[in-house]
Protein backbone atom coordinates (compact mmCIF):
# COMPACT_ATOMS: atom_id res chain seq x y z
CA UNK A 1 0.00 0.00 0.00
CA UNK A 2 2.92 1.96 0.75
CA UNK A 3 4.38 1.77 -2.38
CA UNK A 4 1.53 2.65 -4.45
CA UNK A 5 1.19 5.53 -2.55
CA UNK A 6 4.65 6.57 -3.28
CA UNK A 7 4.41 5.85 -6.62
CA UNK A 8 1.05 8.16 -6.99
CA UNK A 9 2.62 10.67 -5.00
CA UNK A 10 5.46 10.65 -7.57
CA UNK A 11 3.58 10.80 -10.55
CA UNK A 12 1.37 13.90 -8.70
CA UNK A 13 4.69 15.77 -8.49
CA UNK A 14 5.68 14.59 -12.11
CA UNK A 15 2.48 16.20 -12.91
CA UNK A 16 3.17 19.48 -11.47
CA UNK A 17 6.61 19.66 -12.05
CA UNK A 18 5.67 19.80 -15.93
CA UNK A 19 2.46 21.93 -15.44
CA UNK A 20 3.62 24.76 -12.93
CA UNK A 21 7.25 24.67 -12.76
CA UNK A 22 7.84 27.44 -15.32
CA UNK A 23 5.14 29.86 -13.61
CA UNK A 24 6.95 29.00 -10.18
CA UNK A 25 10.35 29.96 -11.82
CA UNK A 26 9.34 33.03 -13.69
CA UNK A 27 7.94 34.35 -10.30
CA UNK A 28 11.19 33.10 -8.37
CA UNK A 29 13.62 34.74 -11.13
CA UNK A 30 11.48 37.90 -10.73
CA UNK A 31 11.80 37.54 -6.99
CA UNK A 32 15.03 37.16 -6.46
CA UNK A 33 17.01 38.42 -10.21
CA UNK A 34 19.26 35.15 -9.68
CA UNK A 35 18.70 32.42 -12.46
CA UNK A 36 20.45 29.96 -10.22
CA UNK A 37 19.09 30.92 -6.80
CA UNK A 38 15.49 30.75 -8.87
CA UNK A 39 15.68 27.11 -10.21
CA UNK A 40 17.40 26.46 -6.45
CA UNK A 41 14.33 27.51 -5.22
CA UNK A 42 11.95 26.00 -7.30
CA UNK A 43 13.18 22.61 -7.00
CA UNK A 44 13.53 22.84 -3.52
CA UNK A 45 9.70 23.94 -3.57
CA UNK A 46 8.87 20.58 -5.11
CA UNK A 47 11.11 18.46 -3.05
CA UNK A 48 9.20 20.41 0.17
CA UNK A 49 5.56 19.61 -2.02
CA UNK A 50 6.67 15.84 -2.43
CA UNK A 51 7.39 15.69 1.20
CA UNK A 52 4.46 17.02 2.53
CA UNK A 53 2.32 15.89 0.23
CA UNK A 54 -0.42 14.39 2.75
CA UNK A 55 -0.81 17.82 3.97
CA UNK A 56 -1.96 19.08 0.70
CA UNK A 57 -6.01 19.59 1.30
CA UNK A 58 -7.55 19.45 -2.04
CA UNK A 59 -9.96 22.71 -1.22
CA UNK A 60 -7.08 24.58 -2.72
CA UNK A 61 -5.67 24.44 -6.34
CA UNK A 62 -2.05 23.06 -6.51
CA UNK A 63 -0.80 25.73 -8.20
CA UNK A 64 -1.80 28.40 -5.08
CA UNK A 65 -0.46 25.78 -2.72
CA UNK A 66 2.79 25.55 -4.65
CA UNK A 67 3.49 29.29 -4.41
CA UNK A 68 3.10 29.55 -0.85
CA UNK A 69 5.98 27.19 -0.66
CA UNK A 70 7.45 28.82 -2.91
CA UNK A 71 6.91 32.13 -1.72
CA UNK A 72 8.02 30.90 1.86
CA UNK A 73 11.10 29.58 0.63
CA UNK A 74 12.06 33.14 -1.10
CA UNK A 75 11.52 34.68 2.21
CA UNK A 76 13.95 32.05 3.89
CA UNK A 77 16.26 32.65 1.39
CA UNK A 78 16.69 36.49 2.25
CA UNK A 79 16.30 35.59 5.33
CA UNK A 80 19.75 33.39 5.39
CA UNK A 81 21.75 35.27 2.86
CA UNK A 82 20.94 38.64 5.35
CA UNK A 83 22.67 36.13 8.22
CA UNK A 84 25.40 35.40 6.07
CA UNK A 85 25.87 38.21 3.99
CA UNK A 86 26.67 40.52 7.04
CA UNK A 87 29.93 38.03 7.48
CA UNK A 88 30.83 37.70 4.36
CA UNK A 89 30.07 40.91 1.42
CA UNK A 90 29.93 44.16 3.83
CA UNK A 91 31.49 46.19 1.90
CA UNK A 92 28.89 46.70 -0.78
CA UNK A 93 26.93 48.03 2.56
CA UNK A 94 29.58 50.18 2.99
CA UNK A 95 29.64 51.68 -0.16
CA UNK A 96 25.99 51.92 -0.02
CA UNK A 97 26.11 54.04 3.44
CA UNK A 98 29.54 56.15 1.73
CA UNK A 99 27.40 56.60 -1.05
CA UNK A 100 23.91 57.81 0.71
CA UNK A 101 26.36 60.04 3.05
CA UNK A 102 28.23 61.43 0.05
CA UNK A 103 25.32 63.63 -0.29
CA UNK A 104 25.88 65.77 2.89
CA UNK A 105 28.37 68.00 3.77
CA UNK A 106 29.75 68.07 7.45
CA UNK A 107 27.31 70.04 8.73
CA UNK A 108 24.74 67.57 7.39
CA UNK A 109 23.38 69.59 4.80
CA UNK A 110 23.09 68.67 0.77
CA UNK A 111 26.70 69.44 -0.40
CA UNK A 112 24.55 70.78 -3.93
CA UNK A 113 21.46 72.35 -4.17
CA UNK A 114 20.62 72.20 -7.51
CA UNK A 115 17.93 69.83 -8.47
CA UNK A 116 18.53 67.79 -10.83
CA UNK A 117 16.50 68.11 -14.19
CA UNK A 118 15.13 64.69 -14.05
CA UNK A 119 12.77 64.90 -11.05
CA UNK A 120 10.94 67.78 -12.72
CA UNK A 121 9.71 64.85 -15.78
CA UNK A 122 6.52 63.57 -14.95
CA UNK A 123 4.91 60.65 -13.75
CA UNK A 124 4.49 59.24 -17.22
CA UNK A 125 8.14 58.44 -17.35
CA UNK A 126 6.96 55.46 -14.96
CA UNK A 127 5.92 53.94 -18.10
CA UNK A 128 9.04 54.61 -20.53
CA UNK A 129 10.69 51.02 -20.55
CA UNK A 130 13.86 52.74 -21.17
CA UNK A 131 14.03 54.51 -17.80
CA UNK A 132 12.66 50.99 -16.36
CA UNK A 133 15.55 49.25 -17.51
CA UNK A 134 17.90 52.24 -15.55
CA UNK A 135 15.79 51.56 -12.44
CA UNK A 136 16.14 47.63 -12.75
CA UNK A 137 19.74 48.12 -13.18
CA UNK A 138 20.30 50.67 -10.11
CA UNK A 139 18.18 48.43 -7.83
CA UNK A 140 20.03 45.34 -9.10
CA UNK A 141 23.19 47.39 -8.12
CA UNK A 142 21.90 48.13 -4.24
CA UNK A 143 23.05 45.70 -1.39
CA UNK A 144 20.82 42.81 -1.39
CA UNK A 145 19.35 43.46 2.09
CA UNK A 146 18.63 47.30 1.19
CA UNK A 147 17.41 45.70 -1.75
CA UNK A 148 14.63 43.29 -0.40
CA UNK A 149 13.81 46.43 2.25
CA UNK A 150 12.98 48.31 -0.36
CA UNK A 151 11.01 45.99 -2.74
CA UNK A 152 9.02 43.85 0.24
CA UNK A 153 6.30 46.47 0.66
CA UNK A 154 5.48 45.79 -2.40
CA UNK A 155 5.93 42.12 -3.40
CA UNK A 156 4.27 40.57 -0.41
CA UNK A 157 1.13 42.01 1.29
CA UNK A 158 3.18 42.37 4.44
CA UNK A 159 3.33 44.88 7.50
CA UNK A 160 6.09 46.91 8.04
CA UNK A 161 6.68 44.42 11.47
CA UNK A 162 6.63 41.20 9.62
CA UNK A 163 9.00 42.55 7.01
CA UNK A 164 11.29 43.06 9.98
CA UNK A 165 10.74 40.03 11.05
CA UNK A 166 12.01 38.32 8.00
CA UNK A 167 14.73 40.56 8.07
CA UNK A 168 15.34 39.95 11.36
CA UNK A 169 15.76 43.89 11.91
CA UNK A 170 13.71 46.53 14.16
CA UNK A 171 10.99 48.89 12.46
CA UNK A 172 13.68 51.85 12.84
CA UNK A 173 16.57 49.79 11.36
CA UNK A 174 14.04 49.38 8.59
CA UNK A 175 12.93 52.48 7.81
CA UNK A 176 16.95 53.38 7.81
CA UNK A 177 17.88 51.10 5.23
CA UNK A 178 14.85 51.77 3.34
CA UNK A 179 16.13 55.27 3.30
CA UNK A 180 19.74 54.84 2.26
CA UNK A 181 18.59 52.52 -0.55
CA UNK A 182 16.16 55.42 -2.09
CA UNK A 183 19.39 58.05 -1.47
CA UNK A 184 21.55 55.14 -3.59
CA UNK A 185 18.86 55.19 -6.16
CA UNK A 186 18.59 58.79 -6.58
CA UNK A 187 22.17 58.60 -7.34
CA UNK A 188 22.62 56.05 -9.62
CA UNK A 189 19.15 57.39 -11.38
CA UNK A 190 20.54 61.09 -11.52
CA UNK A 191 23.96 59.47 -13.13
CA UNK A 192 22.56 56.77 -15.29
CA UNK A 193 19.07 58.54 -16.75
CA UNK A 194 20.09 61.41 -18.98
CA UNK B 1 14.63 76.99 18.74
CA UNK B 2 17.37 75.86 17.16
CA UNK B 3 16.18 72.15 17.73
CA UNK B 4 13.28 73.16 15.67
CA UNK B 5 15.47 73.31 12.45
CA UNK B 6 16.84 70.24 11.46
CA UNK B 7 19.74 69.29 8.95
CA UNK B 8 18.84 68.19 5.60
CA UNK B 9 20.35 64.79 6.46
CA UNK B 10 18.43 64.54 9.22
CA UNK B 11 15.33 65.97 7.28
CA UNK B 12 15.52 63.47 4.19
CA UNK B 13 15.33 60.70 7.21
CA UNK B 14 12.38 62.35 8.27
CA UNK B 15 11.03 62.30 4.93
CA UNK B 16 11.56 58.75 4.46
CA UNK B 17 10.16 57.71 8.11
CA UNK B 18 6.93 59.31 7.06
CA UNK B 19 6.31 57.42 3.71
CA UNK B 20 6.98 53.82 5.88
CA UNK B 21 5.99 54.22 9.62
CA UNK B 22 4.72 57.78 11.27
CA UNK B 23 6.42 60.89 12.99
CA UNK B 24 5.54 62.22 16.26
CA UNK B 25 4.49 65.89 16.65
CA UNK B 26 7.54 67.17 17.21
CA UNK B 27 8.79 65.27 13.97
CA UNK B 28 6.28 66.74 12.13
CA UNK B 29 6.51 70.34 13.05
CA UNK B 30 10.64 69.83 12.58
CA UNK B 31 9.85 68.23 8.87
CA UNK B 32 7.16 71.09 8.63
CA UNK B 33 9.24 73.84 9.51
CA UNK B 34 12.49 72.92 7.23
CA UNK B 35 10.45 72.45 4.47
CA UNK B 36 9.62 75.62 4.49
CA UNK B 37 13.14 77.16 4.18
CA UNK B 38 14.65 74.46 1.82
CA UNK B 39 13.86 73.73 -1.91
CA UNK B 40 16.34 71.03 -1.84
CA UNK B 41 14.46 68.91 0.95
CA UNK B 42 11.29 69.79 -0.77
CA UNK B 43 11.96 68.54 -3.83
CA UNK B 44 13.69 65.56 -2.07
CA UNK B 45 10.18 64.47 -0.52
CA UNK B 46 8.89 64.77 -4.47
CA UNK B 47 11.90 62.29 -5.48
CA UNK B 48 11.31 59.56 -2.70
CA UNK B 49 7.62 59.33 -3.52
CA UNK B 50 8.69 58.92 -7.24
CA UNK B 51 10.86 56.76 -6.76
CA UNK B 52 8.41 54.96 -4.20
CA UNK B 53 5.73 54.88 -7.24
CA UNK B 54 8.67 53.98 -10.10
CA UNK B 55 9.61 50.32 -7.74
CA UNK B 56 5.74 49.37 -6.94
CA UNK B 57 4.84 49.92 -10.49
CA UNK B 58 8.36 48.01 -11.30
CA UNK B 59 7.31 45.39 -9.14
CA UNK B 60 3.58 44.84 -8.77
CA UNK B 61 2.01 42.31 -10.11
CA UNK B 62 3.14 39.45 -12.10
CA UNK B 63 6.11 39.89 -14.04
CA UNK B 64 5.74 40.51 -18.10
CA UNK B 65 8.45 38.51 -19.63
CA UNK B 66 7.57 34.93 -18.86
CA UNK B 67 10.32 32.92 -18.34
CA UNK B 68 10.77 29.03 -18.40
CA UNK B 69 12.88 26.43 -16.43
CA UNK B 70 15.21 24.47 -18.63
CA UNK B 71 13.88 20.99 -19.58
CA UNK B 72 17.00 19.67 -18.22
CA UNK B 73 16.30 21.50 -14.83
CA UNK B 74 12.64 19.76 -14.65
CA UNK B 75 14.28 16.32 -15.55
CA UNK B 76 16.36 16.60 -12.56
CA UNK B 77 13.87 17.69 -10.56
CA UNK B 78 11.76 14.74 -11.53
CA UNK B 79 14.75 12.21 -11.31
CA UNK B 80 15.11 13.78 -7.91
CA UNK B 81 12.03 12.73 -6.65
CA UNK B 82 11.89 9.39 -8.16
CA UNK B 83 15.35 8.83 -6.12
CA UNK B 84 13.65 9.92 -2.65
Amino acid sequence: MQAFQNIDSKKTIEDWVNQYSDPLFSWAFYKTSSKETAEDLVQDTFLAAYNKLDTFKGNSQPKTWLFSILNNKIIDHYRLSSKTTKKTVSLSEDKGQEISEGFFDETENWKSTTINPIWKQDEELLDNPEFNKVLKYCMDDLPENWRFAITSKYLTNKKAAEICQDLNITVSNYWQIVHRAKLVLKKCLEMKWV
Amino acid sequence: MDKMVNSCKKTTELIDKKLLTSLSIKEKMQLYFHKSICKTCTSYEHQSRFIDNAVSKLFYGTPKNETSLSKEKKQNIIDKINKS
